[in-house]
């Protein structure tokens, strides 16, 4: 029965070639467009690590001026990274399971002369916990352990494009790479990392793409090295120089923690408020006391990690795909009850109005079928239009992907749409008298 | 019907009763074009803002400037007095370019879409804290950025020359404290600020030239000049604040940046000069050269990108909408095709038959459009509160049911035309 209903359906597609393609073609511009702003929404706003994103938490403490707070829109929130004195007394708490400061910084790299010129590399300073805390992939080696955070020694991890330029491509685990005024010695290659979200760090443009190589924390001392991100003060720094700014007020530092169960998010909480209060005695932090210890998830959405006009962009599109819908609904009725005769022949020799209801609602579905497959190819294209325009940004050119759930969100819409627009017209259909049709036979 | 304008207006009735035999018809058309009018004004709304956002401009001669980086690792540079001389020289080569007009020695850089900031108020009061932009420039920076100074002097190479001085002598260790915690000795730098961070320190109108600032460790900032255009995107409210000190920027771990303002359309062949003679003067060292133009239009990407495609949903939804409308038409023409014929036959005129379907259209058009703007208000309010943008005007409603007016008419009349076609014989004809 449903494969005879089928054939009616494309039959009935046939038989009028041009109002078949305007139908298909309406509901696949809907499905088309729908999904492409439905997808680069979600390629921003999808959980970057299921599983583990719930343990992690972005740390942050209110030690910003008494005068006023933190300046931004909502003048409740504290500032959005934190200080070194304040990382470096937080990380010597033993309730996170993993935990990590951070920050990123532009340095020298001097590859072999025959290889090429020095050039700036962006580079993230962190803690071994870095890499198995956001589940950054190896290729070759791995992340250094604890012992190279305490030293510093002089240990760095590559990622891919960087040993394709610097090592050739080849297992360079073992070898030597010079930064700045010292040796290194290459612990780990990642493998191809192309997270669409810089989850880990969205204080600037969360689009970038992840640094090119990663340096033990405690090299920020011995080399120097300069912050590339932002960095917010309130109060002159008490000396000049590196040691001036490790001992100011200046936030520029953001810290993760991993914390696996609730209650060890209640005892980190109850901890970071403790050694505020502590700290106030000294005459630190002098605003109310106001600590964050935030979800991953809670904290990219509140970093507005999905820009505005996305959002905007996909409620439009959605309602493009309603009008579509109704559109579709228009022309169905007018072409099911032009064929009102013919279903009252139908329906005089036998024909149940159930079965004339199925048969209208598989059309519909056909019609919904179709035109979301061809929908789906035309968002591919626009999604690969997308992404040569975000190459001129960003120098990537995979950003925006069909993933399954999208893939499979796209194929509900287009059911979706075809229901919607065909169950008026098919219940309309099904209650045409057949009396009246036959007599004008 | 002895009138022919009397006309159209007794035709209300007989079409609003044909539109209640069609309700779900009918109904159809009224609420896509009401949910069309309400996504076309709320997206031209959003592209005009995104537009005027874009048409913002700063002040300075963006289209002939070009920010030149140069980051060391010869470490020859990490000598005070060689990233002095080394300066000196860049100055010079840069300014041997033909085609550059100025050149200025600072890390200012506009459209990047911050910089750095501060806090100050007017010296002597115990005023709130305003903060403002702040950034380092030589004799020549204003002059490179194409600003006039509009009241007051520029900075002078003695000026730089003090200022390079003192900072260096900060720069050797702590300052000692007073009792309040704060530097014993004040220090105070001279400043050109911009007028409207004057009128926010200051209130008035100005004049602000030899006024006094000062900042939370007491020192002072003696305005010198003032300079009126200035917009910079701050990720903070602060665009138009700023207050620019002499000094030199350089050292070895930040690099030194500069400034090039070309002659009109030199930009490309200044750039490639520009990269030879800084390389002449030391190799040693990673040049990233670009125009201010091509800084902007990254700065302003997404919201160009967002606003184009916006514009694209824009006109295929009015297409779409316009489809709809041919469609349901044509379907109510074939319906009606034996009434047609007998109004024909009885004497109606084709012009009268056209202007039945113009009519019921523009009925039904009107109606949606009636609720689009409730929708398109409602819409608004929603995606304000929720998300962005600005509230919109009558005019752009205004707008948006005219273009939609238009639209409808222009979608109803094809298959009016067929229908005033339809010859009074068929209704004399059994199927």
């Amino acid at each position: 029965m449903f494969l005879y209903n089928l054939r009616i359906a494309l039959l009935s597609l046939r038989r009028n070639s041009v109002l078949s393609s305007v139908i298909v073609g309406g509901i696949a511009l809907g499905i088309a467009v729908a999904t492409l702003f439905s997808t680069m929404r979600h390629v921003l706003a999808k959980d970057p690590l299921p599983g583990q994103s719930r343990a992690l938490h972005y740390v942050r403490v209110d030690s910003w001026d008494p005068l006023k707070p933190y300046p931004g829109d909502d003048p409740t929130r504290p500032p959005t990274q934190i200080t070194y004195q304040d990382m470096v007394s937080l990380m010597r708490s033993d309730i996170p399971a993993r935990q990590s400061g951070m920050f990123k910084a532009n340095l020298y790299v001097f590859p072999d002369p025959k290889i090429g010129r020095p050039t700036k590399q962006l580079t993230r300073l962190c803690f071994a916990d870095f890499f198995p805390m956001f589940q950054v992939p190896f290729r070759y080696g791995g992340p250094w352990d604890r012992k190279a955070d305490a030293g510093p020694e002089p240990v760095v991890v590559l990622s891919e494009e960087l040993n394709d330029t610097a090592f050739g491509g080849v297992n360079s685990v073992g070898r030597t790479l010079r930064i700045e005024d010292r040796d290194f010695k290459v612990v780990g290659v990642l493998d191809r990392w192309r997270p669409p979200v810089k989850f880990y760090d969205v204080t600037q443009f969360a689009a970038q793409a992840p640094e090119a190589m990663y340096l033990p924390f405690n090299f920020l001392r011995p080399m120097r090295v300069q912050s590339v991100g932002n960095r917010d003060g309130w109060k002159s720094a008490p000396a000049p120089g590196l040691e001036g700014l490790l001992a100011s007020e200046s936030c520029w530092i953001q810290m993760w923690v991993e914390l696996p169960t609730r209650e060890k998010v209640e005892a980190y909480r109850s901890f970071v408020d403790a050694y505020v209060i502590e700290q106030k005695k000294t005459g630190r932090f002098p605003r109310p006391l106001n600590n964050r210890v935030t979800p991953m998830m809670a904290w990219l959405k509140e970093q507005k990690v999905v820009p505005n006009e996305i959002n905007a962009l996909t409620v439009v599109s959605l309602l493009f795909l309603a009008v579509c819908s109704l559109n579709l609904m228009g022309l169905l009725l007018g072409k099911f009850l032009a064929r009102a005769p013919e279903i009252g022949v139908r329906r005089a020799l036998g024909a149940r109005r159930r079965d004339v209801f199925v048969q209208h609602v598989v059309e519909c579905e056909v019609v919904g079928v179709i035109g979301g497959a061809l929908g789906i190819l035309l968002s591919l294209a626009g999604l690969a239009w997308m992404n040569s325009w975000v190459k001129t940004l960003l120098t990537r050119d995979d950003f925006f992907q069909l993933d399954l759930t999208m893939a499979v969100f796209a194929i509900f819409l287009s059911l979706l749409a075809g229901l919607v627009a065909g169950l008026y017209p098919a219940w309309r259909v099904c209650r045409v008298p057949p009396a009246v049709h036959l007599k004008l036979q | 019907m002895s009138t022919p304008a009397a006309a159209p207006a007794l035709e209300f009735g007989p079409i609003l009763r044909a539109m209640k035999r069609n309700k779900v018809r009918f109904g159809l058309i009224v609420v896509e074009i009401a949910l069309t009018l309400a996504i076309v004004a709320n997206c031209v709304s959003m592209i005009l803002d995104a537009r005027r956002e874009m048409a913002r401009r700063s002040g300075f001669d963006d289209a002939n400037l070009l920010s030149v980086r140069s980051t060391p690792f010869d470490p020859a540079f990490r000598e005070d007095g060689y990233l002095d001389n080394s300066l000196r020289q860049d100055l010079e080569a840069l300014r041997s370019v033909p085609g550059v007009r100025a050149a200025t020695n600072t890390f200012f850089l506009p459209w990047q879409g911050g910089g750095s900031s501060t806090e100050l108020r007017a010296a002597g009061t115990r005023g709130e804290w305003l903060r403002t932009q702040i950034y380092a420039v030589d004799e020549h920076g204003f002059d490179a950025l194409g600003v006039p100074i509009t009241a007051g002097r520029n900075f002078t190479a003695e000026d730089v020359e003090t200022s390079a001085a003192l900072f260096r002598e900060l720069r050797r260790g702590p300052r000692p404290r007073g009792p309040d915690g704060l530097p014993a000795r004040k220090v105070t730098q001279d400043v050109v600020i911009t007028e409207a961070y004057g009128r926010l320190a200051f209130g008035g109108n100005g004049p602000f030239v030899g006024r006094m600032l000062e900042d939370n460790d007491g020192d002072f900032y003696r305005i010198i000049g003032t300079i009126d255009a200035f917009y910079n995107f701050y990720g903070w409210p602060i665009h138009e604040y700023a207050v620019f000190y002499a000094s030199r920027s350089r050292s070895y771990e930040s690099g030194a940046a500069f400034l090039v303002r070309v002659e009109p359309g030199q930009g490309e062949a200044a750039a490639k000069a520009v990269e030879q003679k800084l390389l002449a003067v030391n190799g040693g060292r990673d040049l990233r050269i670009r125009t201010i133009t091509e800084i902007k239009g990254q700065f302003f990407g997404r919201k160009r990108l967002v606003a184009s495609m916006m514009s694209g949903l824009v006109v295929l939804l009015v297409f779409v909408t316009s489809l709809g409308i041919v469609g349901l038409t044509s379907f109510s023409v074939a319906e009606r095709t034996r009434q047609i014929g007998t109004r024909r036959a009885l004497g109606a005129r084709r012009i009268d038959i056209l202007r039945h379907f113009l009519l019921e259209n523009w009925m039904v058009t009107s109606l949606g459009l009636v609720m689009g703007v409730l929708l398109a208000y409602g819409l608004n309010v929603g995606l304000v509160s929720t998300v962005a943008g600005a509230r919109m005007g009558w005019p752009l409603i205004a707008g948006g049911v005219t273009l939609l007016w238009l639209a409808g008419l222009a979608a109803t009349f094809v298959p009016a035309l067929r229908a005033a076609r339809i010859s009074p014989a068929v209704a004399t004809r059994n199927v």
